[in-house]
């Protein structure tokens, strides 16, 4: 056995996966692809930012109006119930007179 | 044997139009080292996916280092030193686990005449070497280079190239002589 020889037949060249050559291109490509820059971040994020507080001032307008109306209910309700009360007692009144 | 010292001649047509940005010219030159770069880092660990790997980030180096590769053959000498100190880096910052003792039996059991199985063996042998060794085996036996090539790459004085050599020769011949 010649072990220079069998090394050198184990350790012949071999090629990589075919588009070895490409994958390389791609990933050259995406590291030269420019990052965005420090002013579209910004502007990113006053969009963002503006989203969000947009949609709490509209859920806290919407809450607000819920609460008038139910106030406004509570209050027909009361002013029905009271209107009732005060002819039940007209009515006791006038039965009582008689 | 091939001249891997830098010499400031025969820039390929491939190489310029790289420089100047051409991906495609780029793209050329990889196909003309791939086999080369991902062997030496396939014969180092033993392993393609890894190999693929350290080859990407080889090409990858290449191409920011363009503006400096003044000839084919510093090319050459560039990319077999900075393969090879990356598998270097890499197996010291990693220290890769080594096929255990018990793949050589199975090994062991096949039939030892077959080139292929020899091959295998080899090359599980070869893994097993200190990670300069196995550095310097693969440039001797793939590329076929000289200690005094080889001691320019590694950056080591020649005899300290030979003596590693003739080590890893001793060490592989006793793996071979234990599990024959």
């Amino acid at each position: 056995m010649n072990l220079e020889n069998d090394l050198r037949r184990a350790l012949h060249r071999e090629s990589p996966a075919p588009g070895f050559a490409g994958r390389v291109i791609q990933r050259i490509e995406r590291d030269e692809r420019p990052a965005r820059p420090v002013w579209w971040r910004a502007a990113a994020a006053s969009v963002t930012l503006a989203a969000i507080l947009g949609g709490y001032a509209v859920h806290e307008a919407a809450e607000r109006r819920r609460g008038e109306r139910a106030r406004e209910e509570v209050l027909r309700a009361m002013s029905i119930a009271s209107e009732k009360v005060r002819i039940a007692r007209q009515e006791v009144r006038q039965i009582g007179s008689h | 044997m091939t001249a891997i010292m830098p010499t400031a001649v025969d820039l390929p047509a491939a190489l310029t139009r790289a420089q100047s940005g051409d991906h495609d010219a780029f793209a050329e030159v990889i196909e003309q080292h791939e086999a080369m770069v991902y062997s030496l880092a396939y014969h180092f660990f033993n392993d393609r996916g890894r190999a693929e790997e350290i080859a990407q980030d080889v090409f990858l180096q290449l191409y920011r280092n363009l503006g400096t590769i003044e000839s084919d053959a510093h090319l050459l000498f560039w990319l077999r030193q900075v393969t090879t100190r990356r598998c270097i880096d890499v197996t010291r910052r990693s220290r890769m686990k080594a096929v255990s003792l018990d793949d050589a039996g199975e090994l062991r059991a096949a039939e030892k005449k077959h080139d292929a199985l020899l091959d295998r063996r080899l090359k599980t042998f070869i893994e097993q070497l200190p990670d300069i060794q196995r550095a310097v085996v693969t440039l001797r036996y793939q590329e076929d280079l000289d200690p005094s090539d080889i001691c320019r790459i590694v950056q080591l004085p020649v005899n300290t190239v030979k003596s590693h050599l003739h080590r890893a020769l001793q060490s592989l011949r006793r793996k071979l002589g234990e599990h024959p």
